[in-house]
């Protein structure tokens, strides 16, 4: 068990049963950066997603942030937003947010999954099915393609359609033929499928287990999470502050 | 076997939701996803954009809403009523509900509570023994073969006489017992309980 525990530390970002583990409590500029990873270490991806590397000493969030010339409030709201698990739309958005931040944050988040850890995964998955029957490769192989083509779409249409409206919004032009509610209503929950690719390789997997597999299977989870609180990142954070955006103008 | 269900939680002291949503989150035999509500003002829009199969409300919540009313509004006829209940209360009041929690409930009566409530959701399904609840019948299995092969539902209706309906409602259950939605999920299934050869869905 101590084992597992320690692999899981380094190998996964994310985990499900994560709530006992990580300390609670908001966040503020004077912290620690390096407090605040070590205490919910999911946070790593939000601060690469701000493009803050690794090796910052001792200096606090709000001196790392300036360094790297990200908006320490936008920062701070996204990552007090995860850490305390908010779990609907949050009404009163700060008024320091950057829009433009939280949009390279979103941007980097989706490069992370499409051009990073979906390939990864899928990489580690053949790796690791490579030794069962050839159709049932087959099968499982042709599920992810297809899963990794559903998350492409899904980014991409907000690449796409919702961050230019978003950016025109920010200049003050409004576009007459869309709002972010259009977003919202067909905004759709992507880690469904990848969960229904978990059941299956943990009920129907026919080959002999195999720590390649559960380390995919790790991953799998990890993902599953991690594109759930992006998932929740849009809907309740990005959302609101544009619909307050739109009032504005 | 797992239960799926989306559950709304509108309640206005964020101690008593989050406890709440804890303590449903690490109930075994259910996979849960949250909605947090904490006013009246954004009960309707929430239900409507989320859809909850259960509903638990404090029946106290600041402004008025009528349950019947809210079920319409936001198009959730199916959903069910938990009230939330602080002390004891009006039996008038709660007669609207389907159920009740008391934040006195010991993990496990709501655990019961909740699986009461989603028994009686599953009526008209053909009946399921617990230890019959994984596998499929054969009638299931000729229909998951269909799916795979890429046929539609009216298409399967024809080749197995069935009704159209019947079809919907087999593959219902097959995604319930299964936990399988996509038709490449069933794919996998398919081949791994050799039902089909990968010849037979390459050349559809």
């Amino acid at each position: 068990m101590e084992e597992k525990g320690v692999y899981l530390a380094i190998q996964t970002p994310r985990q499900v049963r994560k709530k006992p583990m990580y300390k609670n409590g908001m966040y503020r500029e004077t912290d620690k950066m390096s407090d605040l990873i070590c205490e919910n270490y999911p946070m790593v991806l939000v601060m690469s997603r701000f493009g803050i590397a690794l090796g910052f000493g001792e200096k606090n969030i709000g001196e790392v942030c300036r360094q790297n010339e990200v908006d320490a409030c936008t920062f701070l709201t996204v990552v007090n937003f995860l850490v305390e698990e908010v779990n609907m739309p949050v009404e009163n958005i700060s008024k320091c947010l950057s829009i433009e931040n939280l949009i390279r944050y979103l941007h980097n988040a989706h490069d992370y999954f499409l051009n990073f850890r979906l390939p990864h995964i899928r990489r580690k998955l053949v790796d690791a099915i490579s030794d069962c029957p050839k159709d049932v490769a087959f099968v499982i192989t042709k599920f992810f393609d297809e899963y990794a083509e559903e998350v492409n779409k899904h980014m991409s249409y907000e690449e796409r359609a919702v961050f230019p409206y978003v950016r025109n919004l920010l200049e003050g032009k409004k576009d007459p033929k869309y709002n972010i509610t259009i977003f919202r209503k067909r905004h759709d929950q992507i880690e469904m499928k990848i969960t229904e690719l978990k059941n299956i390789l943990i009920k129907y997997y026919p080959g002999a287990g195999t720590n390649m597999l559960n380390s995919v299977l790790f991953d799998i989870f990890a993902t599953e999470e991690d594109l759930a609180s992006h998932t929740r990142v849009e809907d309740y954070l990005f959302v609101p502050a544009i619909l307050a955006l739109e009032k504005q103008l | 076997m797992s239960i799926n269900l989306k559950i709304a939680i509108a309640e206005p002291s964020v101690i008593i939701r989050s406890g709440l949503e804890n303590l449903l989150k690490r109930l075994p035999g259910f996979r849960i996803q949250m909605v947090e509500i904490h006013s009246v003002e954004s009960l309707f829009d929430s239900l409507r954009m989320h859809k909850p199969d259960v509903l638990i409300v404090n029946p106290a919540l600041p402004g008025y809403f009528s349950l019947q009313h809210l079920k319409e509004e936001s198009g959730c006829a199916e959903m069910k009523c938990i009230a939330l209940l602080y002390a004891v209360s009006d039996s008038m009041l709660l007669r609207s509900y389907d159920e009740q929690i008391n934040i006195y409930d010991s993990p496990d009566e709501i655990k019961h509570k909740l699986e009461r409530l989603n028994a009686e959701e599953l009526p008209g399904d053909e009946p399921v023994g617990d230890d019959e609840q994984q596998s499929l019948s054969v009638r299931e299995k000729e229909i998951v073969v269909c799916v795979v092969k890429g046929m539609t539902n009216r298409e399967i209706a024809e080749r197995l006489f069935l009704s159209a309906h019947t079809v919907i409602t087999h593959r219902r259950n097959i995604a319930r017992k299964l936990q399988i939605h996509s038709a490449s999920g069933l794919t996998i299934y398919a081949i791994v309980n050799k039902l089909v050869e990968l010849s037979d869905i390459k050349s559809a």
